[in-house]
């Protein structure tokens, strides 16, 4: 089961219509699920048993290596461009790994030893303190907000839920992409460089954050 | 949670946003409950603001557009309260509601993606 975390439904068809699933392919449209399953970055994913348990809680869930990681990086490429690429090759790959882990639960089940138990599931999901949990709040009222008052409404309240959590990429990135995207383009704006509403940007928070390296939550295999 | 008024919040609206049900033992998720003396009042409503005290729950006011936003809780520290999933409305490609305990009796992998 997929679902996208996107305050416009309309940016998710293309992809949904492109892939046809045969899964239920869900929308999110205030960001729900990283409150109650702790997502903080797409892609991440849960397991989740037949009885309705979380067996291993939110952590990156690419399954594929990308290209752009073997990628030499193009000279000539603008200051900015060519970070982007080091840091793109410098995030944790184990999506080979995690790939085979999904599949040995697919036929093993709870004899998998990638099988949590409830304790372990707790223990490794995503800090919460006050300042994340305001952080939701931020975001939830913030989309509420541009919803129904103005987009410039959420500004403020997504401004704090950048500082409280800076953790969250789903909250950065979702709040940029909106800001940095020209209008009318055909595709989000996936770099989200500076800009003149919020004082983060992908590169820049990347990099403040640790790095390449430590921009997803790496699962323990 | 996205609130116009702290007051005529039902049990079941609370449950529905927060994932934690009031009961007569207290808010319950999973098989936590935690004891919540006051957080129903007894018109049957909930009490947010004690409610949102138990549990660790910011509660943000936007005065100027008469909203509130009741966040996650803090209650242990981390994200999971409890390995019983929590079980959020979701909507399908065209719209329609969809519950996670859809799929319950089968192993489900939650993907989160986004088009940014």
């Amino acid at each position: 089961m997929t679902v996208a975390l996107d305050v416009e439904r309309a940016h998710t068809y293309k992809w949904i219509d492109a892939a046809s699933p045969t899964h239920p392919s869900l929308i999110d449209t205030i960001h729900i699920t990283d409150e109650f399953f702790g997502f903080t970055n797409i892609p991440m994913a849960v397991w989740i048993d037949e009885t309705g348990t979380i067996v291993r809680p939110a952590e990156s869930a690419s399954i594929e290596r990308s290209p752009l990681r073997d990628m030499d990086i193009p000279e000539g490429l603008p200051e900015r461009m060519e970070r982007m690429f080091r840091e793109v090759k410098a995030m944790p790959d184990v999506s080979h790994d995690y790939r085979a882990a999904i599949v040995d639960w697919a036929h093993r089940g709870a004899g998998s030893r990638f099988v949590l138990t409830a304790d372990e599931v707790i223990a490794r999901s995503q800090p919460r303190g006050d300042d994340e949990a305001r952080a939701a709040a931020c975001f939830e009222l913030g989309e509420h907000l541009r919803r129904t008052v103005a987009p410039e409404a959420a500004v403020p309240w997504w401004r704090d839920a950048h500082r409280l959590h800076p953790a969250n990429w789903t909250y950065k990135r979702q709040a940029w992409t909106l800001v940095t995207t020209p209008e009318g383009a055909e595709d989000n704006d996936l770099a989200q460089g500076p800009n003149d509403v919020y004082e983060g940007n992908w590169l820049d928070d990347v990099i403040a954050g640790g790095g390449g390296q430590a921009y997803t939550v790496v699962p323990q295999l | 949670m996205i609130l116009t008024s702290l007051d005529g919040v039902s049990p079941d609206q609370f449950a529905e946003h927060s994932g934690w049900a009031p009961t007569p033992e207290g808010l319950c998720r999973g098989e936590i409950c935690v004891p919540a003396p006051g957080s129903l009042r007894a018109d049957g409503t909930v009490d947010i603001d004690a409610a949102a005290q138990r549990l660790g729950m910011p509660v943000l006011h936007d005065a100027d557009h008469g909203v509130w936003a009741v966040g996650p809780a803090t209650l242990g520290g981390r994200a999971l309260p409890t390995a019983v999933a929590a079980d959020p409305e979701l909507l399908t490609r065209d719209g329609n509601p969809f519950k996670l305990s859809a799929l319950h009796g089968r192993k489900v992998l939650l993907v989160a993606w986004a088009s940014y």
